[in-house]
């Protein structure tokens, strides 16, 4: 039988893969694609909780509309991010975090 | 949703999605992440949220992956398998994820309703995207407008960002 | 319950051996295996190729990518809106008026990408 608890181990571990990601690879754009792994981590705990909350034989519908906004804005965010990755890429000619440190001091 | 189908599927999405850090090729990256994009609409729709797995699927793994995708074919990233592994760094790295993941545990662990099973759903005539419809018309027309501002915004700073020369 | 999920392991079988038998006979049959440096250069007189072999894309292809994801995500919105339009609109016409606003909004933004040229193919 598949429990809430099997969901929520199954998003925390795909947040903790996102968040390893995030740490560990000095690739810009992978560090974004591990970003959004984390943000669907979320989404997938916040379905899980929808169809737990079920009232009246209905899961939570305001979890999968809140979900459906997450969607979207995470799309927009990817589009003006991936056109700041690559005006920076045009800028300095490189994807490298490492090589992108003029402001540290 | 049997329990093999569920394993199977967060299987699917956890391996791929591990597949994401640690390929060095950029392009292997996307279309593991494209994978693990596609096990967790499975995971979606074993949850009976059929509508957010299908939007999953047209947004994610359609749109948003070709475009990373694209991004990596523009910039020709190759380079990055000439760099040497900083293994200090890398292994603060794990030691931190793995803290989280055990923290995560934890408090899923002594979490009360982790052990229930998911309680069953009546049968209904109408389908899940009638709700969420009904739901996002009805309560939640300032959020839409908003995000119908935000996607304005979005579009101005990719034009802006992306043309070297405006007329 | 599991049972009814056996067409689609089927199909994912078949589909699995169809490309796998491809790979497979096209090299049986194309004899691919005999290859020699003498074979894989340019012939005779013919340049010697240069560059990468996978071109970069241009720029502009991004951009139109990036501006689908956002007209994508109008349309994303249209699905539910198009559920329930039927059954709503009889006792309020709030979800239409919402709708308007919304795209109205977006025109905003198409109209300002043709303003710039972000959608003129040429130059």
């Amino acid at each position: 039988m598949i429990t809430l608890g099997d969901y929520l181990i199954v998003s925390g571990l795909l947040f903790t893969i996102g968040f390893a990601g995030v740490m560990l690879r000095r690739n810009i754009i992978i560090i974004f694609m591990c970003l959004e792994l984390m943000l669907n981590a979320a989404n997938l705990s916040l379905v899980a909780f929808s169809r737990f909350r079920v009232d009246a034989g209905l899961p939570n519908y305001n979890a999968q509309v809140f979900v459906f906004f997450i969607i979207t804005v995470a799309a927009a965010e990817v589009a003006v991010g991936l056109a700041i990755i690559v005006a920076l890429f045009r800028a300095r000619q490189t994807t490298h975090v490492e090589d992108i440190a003029s402001l540290k001091f | 949703m049997s329990p093999f189908l569920f394993w199977i599927f967060a299987g699917l999405m956890l391996v791929f999605g591990a597949g994401v850090v640690l390929n060095r090729n950029p392009v292997a990256s996307a279309l593991s992440l494209v994978v693990s994009f596609l096990g967790l609409a499975a995971l979606f729709m074993s949850l009976d949220a059929y509508f957010i797995g299908i939007i999953q699927v047209l947004v994610y793994a359609g749109a948003v992956m070709v475009l990373f995708l694209f991004i990596i074919m523009l910039l020709d990233l190759r380079a990055e398998k000439l760099r040497k592994i900083n293994w200090l760094a890398s292994a603060g790295g794990i030691a931190v994820a793995v803290a989280l993941s055990v923290q995560i545990l934890y408090v899923i662990g002594n979490f009360r309703f982790s052990q229930q099973p998911f309680p069953p759903l009546a049968r209904s005539t109408v389908d899940d995207v009638h709700h969420v419809g009904s739901l996002l018309f009805e309560n939640y027309n300032l959020p839409f407008q908003i995000i119908g501002v935000l996607v304005l915004v979005a579009t101005i700073g990719v034009v802006v960002l992306s043309k070297r020369e405006l007329r | 319950m599991i049972r009814e999920y056996l067409p689609v392991l089927l199909q994912i079988i078949v589909a699995v051996g169809f490309a796998a038998a491809v790979l497979i006979v096209s090299v049986i049959v194309g004899k691919s295996g005999r290859r020699t440096r003498v074979k894989d250069t340019a012939y005779e007189c013919g340049m010697v190729p240069q560059g990468e072999a996978q071109p970069r894309f241009g720029v502009k292809f991004y951009l139109v990518a990036m501006l689908f994801i956002l007209f994508d995500l109008e349309i994303v919105f249209m699905y539910p809106w198009a559920v329930v339009y039927k059954e709503t609109i009889g006792h309020s016409t709030l979800i239409l008026w919402s709708m308007l606003s919304f795209i109205s909004i977006l025109m905003v933004g198409y109209v300002y990408a043709l303003k710039k040229g972000a959608l003129d193919w040429k130059k």
